[in-house]
């Protein structure tokens, strides 16, 4: 398919070690992951038009965090900077609308977290419905356990078939350099393990990491001179449900289907998809509600499960859907990330190759 | 000499007040009054009530009704470990509750002594707390029900009184952070502890950064110890504000005090928000020539450096005073904020 001046690619990218703990902070995790991006496009931080980036700051614990991460940029002379306080695959769909616009042709989009200061099981309670959910303490594990046994209860998975997708998951992992968890198990001993939440298993968690990525975006022409192969986003869509999991069906993902349909998803094969399934179980809901079959190779890298930089995950999840065309010579993949409680937002992009 | 801290616990703490609105606050009131209400939503009954219709958005009105006070369990995961932010300081279940008369479960907890207790299916019955101020958990717990038939009146129309005996929510943030120390804060805190002041410069653009931060923010390339230079704890305000104390949380001040961006002496770097010494705050000028004054050694502690903010000397410092040298050019130092 000819690519036009509005078309979009992926042209660049970086990942910093992805690991149980760092001693740098966000903002030094940032800057030699950012300039990497940059300079993996052969470029300069001169020549971008755009920077936004995703992070939280509630993992860091500090009001504005994401303002000193700016010195990551080398915001001199002036840059055009933007940040939103989802994961860094939402900043990337605010770098691909701003490129819409025309007047530029490059921009960077970068998410970090610095998971390991916190607790997960009372830092999230803070994102949860604060009247209904917050005063109990509703913590991730028991809502995304309760997600689980809705899914068991209804009949459409079990949990051996969820042991599967660990065990798969870490195996791949293996070839994946980033990954902070990997290796072979077997799915009896997986099974024997005691529950953290039943039917909740500590395997079926993701581990706590941190970590910073970053892509370079580059408009039509541009990114074939800064790319061999660009990964063009062909389309990209980011669709919510209510934020009260009590109001959902929680054995599929509505958002997702409407998302990936939006994106495009169905119109061809899709070869890999990276999907940004923390919780274990959540990869079946999602393969069911993307409609992938069998021919859809889905986490090669091994997912979130084998590292899940908050913040970051989904746009490695990006990064890793570019990298099957970039590097790998696929035609067509899809990424997705999701947001919220028990799969509450989601996103999701389709990336194609030329022929 | 104190240690260098490596690791430090910061604990964020914070009060807050939400106001409720028409209909959670009628949810509120009723639970003060010990009435679980849903509302009616298109065909549905909502449990706790919402604003707005979840399958279109449109407002969801205040066509109220009494649900429960009994329920049937359609969820349910074991909680062995509670943390501090759980209704139970003991082993309980979080549960999806259907009220009788909802259409939608309520997420809440259950106090059973074992994960055993639990089913899908059981019937439960809420344990209100002897006090109640309109709060989701002024519900302590649900518990299984002493009769499992059906609940009296659930599906009774339910008024809200015109004015809501409870319309505001009192919350309090509490969360830690171990925190861990980068390494340029590190080697920041030592220099502190040797009273001595130190930052890094960048070969580039040759700008010097007090304390080190580890990069060049103007050039975007990361610096070492390679890179360490030393600075002197001499100075000009290039910058000042005297602030007037209004009380809140923490403030220790009573008085009006200064807070002054400082050059210090042959370098391009501003220490900002220095503590003033020796002189009156209304005293203060750009120009003035000014010099750090450290603490006693054995005074010296580095325990409220740490990532969050450049330039915090903890108590190594005890603020700047005039050295008494006569003033330079203030016009030298307008552009010279940060």
């Amino acid at each position: 398919m000819p690519r036009t001046e509005n078309d979009i690619a992926i042209v660049g990218y970086a990942i910093s070690p992805l690991v149980r703990r760092t001693e740098d902070t966000e903002t030094l995790m940032m800057l030699p992951t950012v300039q990497g991006a940059i300079k993996s496009a052969g470029l300069t931080k001169d020549d971008i038009g755009f920077t936004v980036s995703g992070s939280c700051d509630y993992l860091s614990g500090q009001a504005f965090s994401f303002v000193s991460n700016v010195d990551a940029y080398g915001a001199w002379p002036p840059i055009n900077e933007s940040h939103v306080e989802m994961d860094g695959s939402f900043a990337l769909y605010e770098a691909f609308v701003r490129l819409l616009q025309g007047d530029i042709d490059t921009a960077v989009a970068a998410g970090v977290g610095k998971n390991s200061n916190s607790d997960p099981s009372t830092l999230y309670t803070i994102e949860m419905d604060p009247y209904y959910l917050t005063p109990l303490g509703a913590d991730p594990w028991s809502l995304h356990a309760l997600q689980y046994q809705a899914l068991l209860e209804s009949g459409k998975a079990t949990e051996r078939d969820v042991a599967e997708v660990v065990a798969r998951n870490r195996a791949a992992a293996k070839d994946n350099i980033h990954a902070q968890v990997s290796g072979d198990f077997d799915v009896d001993e997986l099974l024997a393990a005691d529950y953290i939440r039943q039917p909740l298993r500590r395997h079926d968690l993701p581990p706590t990491t941190d970590g910073c990525a970053a892509v370079v975006l580059a408009r039509g022409k541009r990114a074939y001179d800064l790319c061999e192969r660009p990964a063009w986003i062909t389309g990209i869509d980011h669709r919510i449900e209510p934020h009260l999991p009590t109001l959902r069906d929680l054995t599929t993902s509505v958002s997702t289907t409407q998302a990936a349909k939006g994106a495009g998803a169905g119109d061809g094969p899709i070869e890999v998809a990276e999907l940004h399934a923390p919780f274990s179980y959540q990869e079946l809901i999602l393969r069911e509600s993307l409609g992938l079959d069998d021919q859809t190779l889905v986490n090669p890298s091994g997912g979130a499960l084998a590292a899940n930089p908050v913040m970051v995950t989904g746009i490695i999840r990006m990064i890793e859907a570019a990298r099957q065309i970039m590097e790998n010579g696929k035609r067509r993949t899809l990424a997705h990330t999701t947001s919220g409680p028990c799969l509450q937002q989601n996103l999701v992009a389709i990336l194609e190759g030329d022929a | 000499m104190a240690d260098v801290v490596r690791e430090s616990v910061f604990r964020l703490q914070f009060p807050f007040q939400r106001t409720l609105g028409p209909t959670v606050g009628a949810f509120a009131s009723a639970l003060a009054d010990q009435t679980l209400i849903g509302v009616k939503v298109g065909d549905r009954v909502i449990t706790p009530p919402l604003e707005y219709d979840p399958e279109n958005g449109a407002a969801a009105g205040t066509d109220f009704v009494k649900v429960g006070p009994k329920g049937t369990v359609t969820g349910w995961t074991w909680v062995p470990e509670p943390t501090h932010l759980h209704p139970l300081q003991k082993p309980f279940a979080f549960a999806f509750v259907t009220l009788d008369g909802a259409d939608t479960p309520m997420f809440h907890a259950v106090d059973v002594d074992s994960a055993d207790a639990m089913s899908i299916g059981m019937r439960v019955e809420p344990r209100w707390r002897s006090e109640r101020q309109g709060r989701i958990d002024d519900l302590e717990a649900f518990v299984p029900a002493s009769d499992g038939g059906p609940s009296e009146g659930a599906g009774d129309p339910w008024s809200a009184p015109e004015e809501l005996p409870v319309d505001a929510m009192e919350m309090f943030c509490d969360l830690t952070y171990v925190d861990n120390t980068a390494p340029a804060t590190i080697i920041w805190m030592k220099s502190l502890l040797e009273g001595k002041l130190i930052g890094q410069k960048c070969p580039q653009c040759e700008r010097i950064y007090v304390g080190p931060r580890g990069m060049c923010c103007v050039d975007a390339i990361e610096l070492d110890e390679s890179h360490l230079v030393d600075v002197p704890d001499k100075g000009v305000i290039t910058n000042f504000t005297v602030i007037t104390p209004t009380p809140y949380p923490g403030q220790t001040e009573t008085e009006p005090f200064a807070r002054c961006s400082i050059l210090l002496d042959g370098t391009d770097a501003v220490l900002n928000q220095q503590a003033m010494l020796d002189v009156d705050a209304y005293d203060i000028r750009v120009g003035m020539h000014v010099e750090c004054v450290w603490a006693p050694p054995e005074e010296r502690n580095v325990d409220d450096v740490g990532n969050r903010g450049w330039g915090v000397a903890g108590d190594c410092m005890r603020g700047w005073r005039p050295t008494g040298e006569p003033d330079e050019p203030e016009e030298n130092y307008v552009e010279r904020m940060m």
